[in-house]
């Protein structure tokens, strides 16, 4: 799956949890440039994401999310 | 004031310590005390003496802490607003406690109609930090909390309510911080919780850690415990409730106390997490803001000490010079075993909230016992006491929840909710458990469906984030009870968060 695959699929998850798609997700992305991303629904979206693609997160890697691209390299790494 | 002077010993005798470390910049006590000097010289010079309650922008940053400090060595309280709370309510907020000052340290100053003390641009420095004299009864700090009419209401604490909190924790021999310990500071200050999240740390010579405002919460305590090996932790349940999912990949033995306050903490978690700190001692803490945040703790322990009711871990006993009484309707004690509203005596109780009387004769009631008058508060939990005199918690009197520790009136939602909508509809705000156990707010509307977003633009000019529902669903009619009220309980069900 390319990166690109991947950053689909993923600004699909943060839609279908944060109920609008108001926003364009780049490597540096982060909670402050999306409405409605904070502590809950990035629960929420970690969920969604580990459903789509069927892997499950370690918290060591959760931790030191900070960003999208963060996230998209963590995802390449598991699938 | 002890415990003012203590401030100001532990600072200057802990100067090479760290006092802070903000987003990995660390401050030592000596430019924490440098910053102190700065504000109280701006606030002995700019500030009338008469004024005694001071604005306070809460930033994550050295000079907000170095405010509280200032203030208090020059006997001033502290009202702190959240800057990233609706501008309406901060000034609301002002306009209640005729707060004419405000110290901010942001980068765009916004309380244009007050006079602003910007506390980043400060050179002159007051010569010391010797505190003045402080008559007992002056005030420490004003929290506001959510209010049942869409107006906040004000709990005030005074600086003698504060040295009572200090001695009953001082008394206590199981909690002894060091000027070693590193200990995390994860709440806004404008949660009365972070009273004791910043005041024993800075009594001790310890170093806070703190939560930079963009990142997401439980994975950044978790990175912090990990990477800055955290001695002492201060937490609301509902951090534990995330990061349950990876408990198996937690053990931290660097943890030496773990407290645990603002919300129920239930058993089997704390068993889970107790498995995660090999090395801890665990504290399940209660007490309300109208209290000076703690009143009592159960010193929970996996194998010997897992009182509970309901699954809730037990609130167990009133600290130091606290009282603790379970009444009934008329105010009377009930019997051991059985439920009541717990109510609290004691140094550490609110004068009353402020400017309220309507709200005060509801909430504080005297008892005579042994010729003793004893003023109590009611705090709206039911409890009952057990043989052993452990007290363990049953639930809510009334419709207030918690939202990640945060107190919220359910009809302060529904008030701003109804407020500007066109359709005069029935609305209900509910707290609703997700998956992980932690509550998150709905509102549900009794209507044919419409689009919402003028609703809650509007809610989001009057209410904290955390306040404003994530979720809403529409019925065309809602379920009743036998005795005609809403029936919440069914109600609920219509959410499918999970």
């Amino acid at each position: 799956m390319t990166r690109e695959d991947v950053l689909t699929k993923v600004t699909s998850a943060f839609a279908t949890i944060l109920e609008h798609n108001n926003f364009k997700l780049t490597d540096t992305t982060t909670t402050d440039d999306v409405d409605g991303w904070e502590s809950i629904t990035h629960m929420m979206i970690i969920s969604e994401i580990e459903k789509v693609f069927s892997i499950k997160f370690k918290l060591m890697d959760l931790m030191n999310m900070n960003n999208v691209g963060d996230l998209l390299d963590v995802i390449q790494s598991e699938i | 004031m002890r415990f003012i002077k203590n401030l100001q010993h532990s600072i200057e005798s802990n100067s090479t310590n760290n006092v802070l470390c903000i987003n990995n910049t660390y401050y030592t006590y000596k430019e924490f005390a440098t910053e102190i000097k700065k504000i109280r010289f701006a606030i002995e010079n700019d500030i009338a003496a008469s004024e005694k309650l001071i604005g306070l922008v809460t930033n994550d940053d050295i000079q907000t802490y170095a405010s509280i400090i200032a203030l208090w060595l020059e006997g001033k309280a502290y009202v702190p607003v959240n800057p990233d709370t609706p501008i309406d309510r901060n000034y609301h907020i002002f306009e209640l406690t005729k707060t004419k000052y405000v110290i901010d340290s942001s980068k765009e100053l916004v309380y244009n109609d007050l006079n602003i003390i910007n506390s980043t641009t400060l050179t002159k420095e007051y010569p010391n930090l010797v505190p003045k004299e402080i008559p007992e009864n002056d005030l420490a700090y004003i929290l506001f909390t959510s209010g049942t009419t869409g107006v906040p209401k004000g709990v005030p604490i005074t600086f003698s309510n504060v040295q009572a909190l200090v001695d009953s924790i001082d008394a206590e021999p199981e909690f002894n911080l060091t000027n070693s310990d590193r200990c995390l500071q994860m709440f806004e200050l404008t949660f009365d919780f972070s009273v004791v999240t910043y005041l024993f740390p800075i009594l001790s010579g310890s170093c806070m850690y703190t939560i930079p405002k963009e990142a997401i919460k439980y994975f950044y305590i978790f990175k912090l415990i990990k990477s800055k090996k955290l001695t002492v932790l201060t937490m609301v349940p509902s951090i534990i409730n995330y990061l349950r999912p990876y408990f198996n990949e937690i053990n931290e033995p660097s943890v030496r106390y773990c407290s645990f306050g603002g919300g129920a903490l239930h058993s089997d978690i704390a068993k889970e997490w107790s498995d995660c700190l090999p090395n801890c001692k665990i504290f399940n803490y209660y007490g309300p803001t109208e209290f000076t945040v703690y009143s009592g703790f159960y010193p929970y322990h996996k194998e010997t000490h897992t009182k509970a009711h309901n699954g809730i871990i037990a609130i167990g006993t009133p600290q130091k010079d606290t009282l603790y009484l379970v009444v009934d309707n008329e105010n009377s004690e009930v019997a051991i075993g059985k439920t009541g509203e717990l109510c609290l005596a004691g140094p550490q109780i609110t004068p009353g909230y402020w400017e309220n009387e309507e709200r005060n004769k509801v909430s504080f009631f005297i008892k005579e016992v042994e010729n003793k008058k004893i003023r109590y508060y009611k705090t709206g939990d039911l409890c009952l006491k057990d043989h052993d005199g452990d007290f363990l918690y049953v639930g809510r009197a009334d419709f207030q929840v918690k939202i990640r520790g945060y107190r919220v009136e359910l009809s302060e939602i529904e008030f701003h909710a109804k407020a500007k909508s066109k359709l005069k509809v029935n609305m209900v705000a509910l707290d609703i458990l997700n998956k992980l156990g932690n509550a998150e707010l709905g509102l549900a509307i009794e209507s044919a469906p419409f689009d919402t977003k003028e609703l809650f633009d509007y809610m989001k000019t009057k209410m904290p984030n955390y306040m404003i529902p994530m979720h809403v669903t529409f019925l065309k009619e809602f379920p009743h009870s036998l005795n005609g009220k809403i029936d919440r309980k069914e109600l609920k069900k219509h959410f499918n968060i999970n």
